[in-house]
């Protein structure tokens, strides 16, 4: 088959009524889903699988690519209404989403974050289609010390969400790397920090932490000071997206699209770092730094164009070489072989017609989320209208509910308001979250391909400069910590002026 | 009025009532807990076998997810239930053959569980990278004897199924101070593990045959072994009996249902009988088969004896190779 026919055949397969309507209800289903907390994207498109068992193959799997990708755009919804992030890939987008809320702006935010997301979808399908040979190549040489290295070159974005203090910021990191310890230890199997309990064995669960520590902090405040709610004006909720504002984030977006092909090309790592990472690149390279994390539009943008870049290129090493990226694509990969289609180089040589298919649904999926999205928004922003004391409890039960829902533990949903207590602490005392979450994130993918590049080499260092791949990683986080502390260094010093002049002045007018 | 009323009532409490003392095994849903991911194998298979059995099971079932801790979460929920057959497990090779061989500090033993089917077997395949100089399984075994230690192999972490496989097999073929003479890198599951190959990271893989297939149809990767009994159609690779270790046929993974060790006959009864239809279902075994999977359904009392002679198998190669996990 040449590519036209093929190209023609996908055509056919896609236009038609039933494989656009699969991919709309995916992607309403993955929406809907993604904005319920606890409820992440990939609960929802493994819970979506055993329905496309019945379907035609290509109308299962544009069914779970639309759950997919809604899932990861619902996820910013109750992030910034409510403080919880849907998904833990939408966390970046409550730090600047949850601000814009509470400043009565929830419906810009959201928009801003669909916009976001759709043209970063778009970029990523793109991607996929023209460059996937090439990215593809790209993962394959991404063993254990390259990810070692990426790693800890991503761990620098902690200075990027660190708010005030870096030394906050560094703390609060060391406790979630501290935390991202407890479980069985992946290379010896033995209990660390298990304390004797079942329960503890697999590890601290990401979603009950990530919500304990959002969300529960939120409605522990309100219950303590009910008063300083009342005050915020909250119920302007429908003020539209200014361009400007639209036109001044496009680069943010740019920048962390292309931040979610590349992460998202490799296997292993998922949305939330890259998130993180567009956020902090974004605010590192904004005229309006100062403003990040106390309701700046371009942050919520940023962090959603780094999420959702991720999407289309994840599918890149599932289609090109027939590995999973993340647990999501290896549920994708199980659609594949439940009708008979083997994912990998083999597919777009006896399935061509369901490769372009694919890529032709894959476009399509950008503009149906942009319109299944609007009406979502248009839906879930009357929340930002509820009184505070009927939307908090509702979210407390919300919470709850999700979390036991992940695992039917009553363990994790104790983890979580224990979580809720420390993040509480950690409010008062001003640590921010954000460091915490990304550590946590990336502590065990640290640790692990630390000790599996050691094993390689059998113990000797030198593998972590084996390539080209490595030493970039290397040279990018000098760069980067250097820049932190010049940026840290001047602030310091910008402080110690402004404090000689206020001292000045006083000095001057007591004359 | 009022007399209809009390009649009505008084008739309606005495069906409730009645109705669960007349009425056989089952009168309400029956919950089924998968103790892994959503989407994973186990939970393909589980929700496949769900499905068929739905036209066969008078009620409907529940399946649901308890995952963690490689599957001891979910089986100890199932262990603290009780025995009236309304929760079960889908119990698999790793959480109920490798876990209880491996580690001693499993909260939960095989003895606690009763076996009422087991109905998937799924065969090992060792596969190496097609770039790879190892031709034959022989190669493999010639280099690890010369050359101890230059040969390393990934598994899905530490305990699986691929981590205590790739021992076996070389036990199995002579090789002496295993611990030494390989280096084990685990990763996070099959996939990952596979990829490890790919890239060149781990030269060798040998685990569940399925999720190595599509590498092999498309020519990345080149398999040296399988324990099946008879050569597999995706996989043209000798036999452990052509190899002359027949006694690898017992590396297999399996999939099957299980109640609390005090499960009541009527249930076990049902359930030999239930399966016994439900996998004849040609939706299940297109599912099943189309994932590498072999549908070999055992009657209850088959399925106790093959999950303890695994576990003995299994368990001996443990003590003898000092595997266990402390």
């Amino acid at each position: 088959m040449t590519f036209l026919e093929a190209l023609a055949a996908g055509f056919a397969l896609v236009a038609q009524w039933e494989s656009i309507f699969f991919l709309s209800l995916g992607v309403l289903v993955g929406v809907f889903a993604g904005a319920i907390p606890g409820m992440s994207a990939t609960m929802a498109v493994a819970l979506t699988l055993p329905f496309t068992f019945a379907l035609t193959p290509i109308s299962g799997i544009l069914l779970l690519l639309g759950v997919y990708k809604g899932g990861i755009f619902g996820g910013s919804i109750p992030a910034i209404l409510i403080k919880t992030p849907g998904t833990p890939a939408s966390s970046a987008t409550a730090m600047d989403g949850y601000p814009l809320a509470e400043q009565g702006r929830a419906g810009e935010a959201l928009s801003m974050s669909l916009y976001s997301s759709c043209i970063a979808d778009f970029i990523s399908n793109m991607a996929l289609i023209l460059f996937a040979a090439w990215l593809a190549s790209f993962a394959l040489n991404f063993g254990p010390p390259e990810m070692f290295t990426l790693i800890v070159f991503s761990l620098t974005i902690i200075a990027g969400v660190s708010g005030d203090s870096l030394i906050k910021g560094i703390v609060a990191a060391t406790l979630g790397l501290i935390l991202a310890t407890v479980g069985l230890d992946f290379i010896g199997g033995t209990e660390r920090l298990t304390f004797g309990t079942v329960e503890l064995r697999g590890g601290i669960n990401l979603v009950p932490m990530l919500i304990g520590l959002f969300a529960i902090p939120e409605i522990i405040a309100y219950i303590r000071n009910p008063a300083a709610r009342e005050q915020r004006v909250r119920a302007l909720g429908h003020a539209a997206l200014k361009w400007v504002d639209f036109r001044r984030s496009l680069k943010s977006i740019f920048r962390g699209s292309a931040i979610g092909v590349f992460m998202g090309a490799i296997p292993g790592i998922g949305a939330a770092p890259s998130a993180f990472l567009s956020y902090s690149e974004a605010r590192r390279n904004s005229p309006n730094r100062d403003n990040f994390g106390k309701g700046e539009l371009e942050g919520v943008a940023a962090a959603e164009a780094g999420n959702n870049g991720v999407a289309g290129a994840t599918l890149i090493p599932l289609l090109a070489l027939g590995i999973p990226g993340d647990i999501i694509t290896a549920i994708i990969i199980g659609a594949f072989m439940i009708h008979d289609l083997t994912p990998g180089p083999l597919l777009f040589q006896n399935n061509a017609q369901i490769v372009y298919a694919l890529f032709l649904g894959l476009m399509a999926s950008s503009v149906i989320l942009l319109v299944v999205g609007s009406i979502a928004i248009r839906v879930f922003r009357y929340i930002a209208d509820i009184p505070p004391d009927l939307l908090f409890p509702a979210v407390m039960v919300l919470c709850i509910f999700g979390v036991y829902a992940i695992n039917n533990s009553i363990f994790d949903v104790a983890l979580m308001l224990v979580m809720g207590v420390v993040g509480y602490i950690m409010l008062i005392f001003r640590f921010p979250a954000a460091p915490f979450l990304i550590a946590f994130i990336l502590g065990p993918m640290l640790e692990n391909s630390f000790r599996q590049a050691l094993l390689m080499s059998r113990g000797s260092p030198e593998i972590f400069v084996r390539g080209p791949i490595t030493i970039l990683f290397w040279c990018l986080t000098i760069l980067s910590v250097v820049m932190i502390i010049r940026a840290t260094l001047r602030a310091a010093r910008l402080k110690r002026e402004a404090a000689r002049s206020a001292s000045r002045l006083e000095a001057q007018s007591k004359t | 009025m009022k007399k209809t009323l009390t009649a009505l009532t008084l008739g309606a409490a005495t069906a409730a009532l009645a109705v669960p003392a007349l009425a056989e095994y089952p009168t309400r849903p029956i919950q089924m807990i998968v103790p892994f991911g959503a989407g994973g194998a186990t939970d393909i298979s589980a929700r496949a076998l769900a499905t068929a059995l739905n036209n066969v099971v008078p009620q409907p079932m529940v399946v649901s997810n308890r995952t963690g801790a490689g599957g001891a979460t979910g089986s100890v929920a199932v262990r603290d239930a009780d025995g009236d057959g309304y929760t079960l497990l889908f119990a698999r090779v790793g959480s109920h053959t490798v876990n209880p061989a491996m580690n001693p500090n499993l909260p939960y033993t095989i003895d606690e569980f009763r076996f009422v089917g087991v109905y998937e077997i799924n065969p090992v395949a060792c596969v190496v990278n097609s770039n790879s100089d190892f031709n034959t399984i022989e190669d493999l075994i010639e280099r690890v004897t010369n050359d101890p230690g230059s040969v390393i192999f990934s598994s899905a972490g530490v305990g699986s199924m691929p981590h205590i496989g790739t021992m076996m097999v070389l036990d199995a073929f002579g090789v002496e101070d295993i611990a030494d003479a390989v280096i084990h890198i685990p990763t996070e599951g099959d996939g990952a593990a596979l990829t490890a190959v790919l890239q060149g990271t781990s030269d060798i893989f040998c685990g569940s045959a399925s999720p190595a297939v599509p590498f092999v149809e498309a020519g990345q990767m080149r398999p040296l072994l399988v324990t099946s009994s008879e050569r597999l159609d995706a996989m043209d690779a000798p036999t452990v009996a052509e190899a002359g270790v027949p006694e690898l046929r017992a590396l297999v993974g399996w999939t099957g249902i299980a109640g609390p060790a005090d499960l009541s006959d009527e249930a076990a009864e049902k359930w030999g009988e239930w399966l016994a239809e439900g996998v004849q279902d040609p939706e299940f075994q297109r599912i099943l088969t189309s994932g590498g999977s072999v549908i070999e359904l055992m009657s209850p009392e088959d399925s106790v004896q093959f999950v303890n002679d695994a576990y003995e198998t299994f368990r001996a190669v443990v003590v003898a190779l000092d595997l266990e996990i402390d």
